[in-house]
């Protein structure tokens, strides 16, 4: 990264934590942590003194993640592509998507724990819930930016379907479509994290929800803070198969 | 709707058989036909005594007026489409294709992504690349349609070059009189839709034409005499 972002990035960092350290103290300090206090208590959960079992719950909010967003990508592409590649069918199902969408996830998620328990299914369902969408609805949109002239052309030199799936129609929707992924990712992170936060035994979001529950304010801020570095982590590997994505096509 | 009606045509090999007719004639999709990307309800297209099912690169490529070239390759890799899909290594159809590049001036172009080329030079890549694949045929549907009057003129001249070189059958759609004259063995006149052969005009003259000349302009007369009425008759629908 060159050198006149990261200089900027790091000002505006300090600056918040300067301001941040400035009121906290003069705040009730059972609620309000300034950054000298939440710095320790993140020295003692990275050290494994606060929470010995840290890196277990990590590992399972992790793997939540991964099957939620592994399923959003299938359903979700899957989906979009029967709606998108049969016009008919796009017609009378995209729109509900749409409505669908644009309620507010978490009012689903109490079905979800009726449905699937308290345990990892019903964050992976949320997970999967919240990644689903956006990956549909770019699949869909992807499959209405194929220029159809470019696939007559590509008929015209022998393209059987398959081919112009791949040849054609892939590379056209390719940055929507790595756009919705990407954005699939960041959503399925939230369910799980949040599916966690609302109603669990264990993960992250469990571990936050007892620090402040127990008022461990110091505690939550440090758990809220490795929340961050995962989500920027996941996010990050996300952004370089987006980047590897198009420079394939 | 019906496009086209009792069309009955023979095109000879080497021919430069040119279509003209008013717009919505159906001309393009007789075009579409021959080249196998629509099926006639009625009646059938034959290729060198085997009937056209699809399309047929090995025997048919096609231009048409939209270049139709692929954003995301290269000149090069655009005009190397066609030889990628009949499973040509890459090295092999890169050369075949950087030797089509080079007399059409578009050498330094080759590494280039269509949003960079110019409406003439996409064009002339969109011909490379039905070029490529080495049939015997090239359909070409208004391929000049979207370029300013002088490119037309110029893009028509380099045809003519390729096309004396290549030695290929070539039938083109076009509404421009002056590019059936310039271009053509054998011009057909269509009718207003729906299209059918309203006359069939032999130009038996060398290459290259003089369009100012006498033997032209008696073409000319004669071909908008003809064209004429049709093109009255769509105005008037």
């Amino acid at each position: 990264m060159r050198r006149g972002v990261v200089l900027p990035r790091a000002a505006i960092v300090g600056v918040l934590a300067l301001g941040w350290e400035i009121t906290a103290r003069s705040m009730d300090p059972l609620l309000y942590v300034p950054p000298s206090r939440v710095l320790p208590a993140l020295g003692r959960l990275v050290a494994l003194e606060s929470f010995p079992y840290l890196p277990e719950h990590l590992w399972l909010t992790l793997r939540e993640i991964l099957i939620a967003y592994a399923l959003a990508v299938g359903g979700g592409i899957a989906t979009g592509f029967a709606l998108g590649l049969r016009p008919g069918l796009g017609r009378i199902y995209a729109p509900l998507l749409g409505a669908l969408y644009a309620v507010p996830s978490v009012v689903w998620y109490p079905s979800l724990m009726l449905l699937f328990g308290l345990g990892a299914a019903s964050k992976i369902a949320f997970g999967f819930l919240l990644g689903f969408f956006p990956i549909t609805l770019a699949v869909l949109a992807g499959v209405r930016q194929v220029d159809p002239h470019l696939v007559t052309v590509a008929r015209a030199f022998g393209a059987r379907p398959g081919t112009v799936f791949a040849r054609v129609m892939l590379p056209s929707m390719l940055s929507t479509l790595t756009g919705g992924l990407r954005a699939g990712l960041a959503l399925s992170v939230v369910g799980v994290i949040v599916g966690e936060v609302l109603g669990s035994k264990a993960g992250l979001g469990y571990l936050i929800n007892y620090a402040y529950g127990l008022l461990r304010t110091a505690d939550y801020v440090a758990l809220v803070l490795v929340a961050l570095a995962l989500v920027l982590a996941v996010d990050g590997v996300a952004a370089r198969g987006e980047r590897r994505a198009r420079r394939w096509a | 709707m019906q496009a086209l009606t009792d069309v009955s045509l023979s095109v000879g090999p080497r021919e430069f058989c040119t279509v003209i007719g008013p717009s919505g004639c159906g001309k393009s999709t007789l075009l579409a036909m021959i080249g196998g990307l629509l099926g006639p309800d009625e009646g059938s297209i034959v290729i060198d005594g085997r009937r056209v099912a699809g399309p047929d690169p090995r025997r048919v490529a096609m231009v048409f007026q939209d270049p139709g070239l692929f954003p995301w390759l290269t000149a090069l890799d655009n005009v190397a489409f066609g030889l990628e899909l009949q499973g040509i290594p890459r090295a092999e159809r890169r050369r075949i294709a950087a030797d089509l590049l080079g007399p059409l001036g578009l050498r330094e172009f080759a590494l280039k992504y269509p949003r960079e080329l110019s409406g003439g030079m996409r064009q002339r890549v969109a011909i490379a690349r039905a070029l490529a694949i080495d049939s015997g045929i090239v359909l070409m549907d208004e391929p000049f349609g979207a370029l300013d009057e002088q490119t037309r003129f110029l893009m028509g001249e380099w045809l003519l070059d390729v096309w004396t070189r290549a030695r290929k059958t070539v039938v083109f759609v076009t509404h421009s009189l002056q590019e059936a004259l310039a271009l053509s063995t054998r011009v057909v006149v269509m009718t207003a839709r729906p299209g059918r052969i309203k006359s069939v005009i032999d130009l038996p003259l060398p290459y290259p034409r003089d369009l100012e000349s006498p033997e032209i302009a008696s073409f000319r007369a004669k071909l908008w005499g003809e064209l004429r009425e049709e093109s009255l008759k769509t105005m008037n629908q």
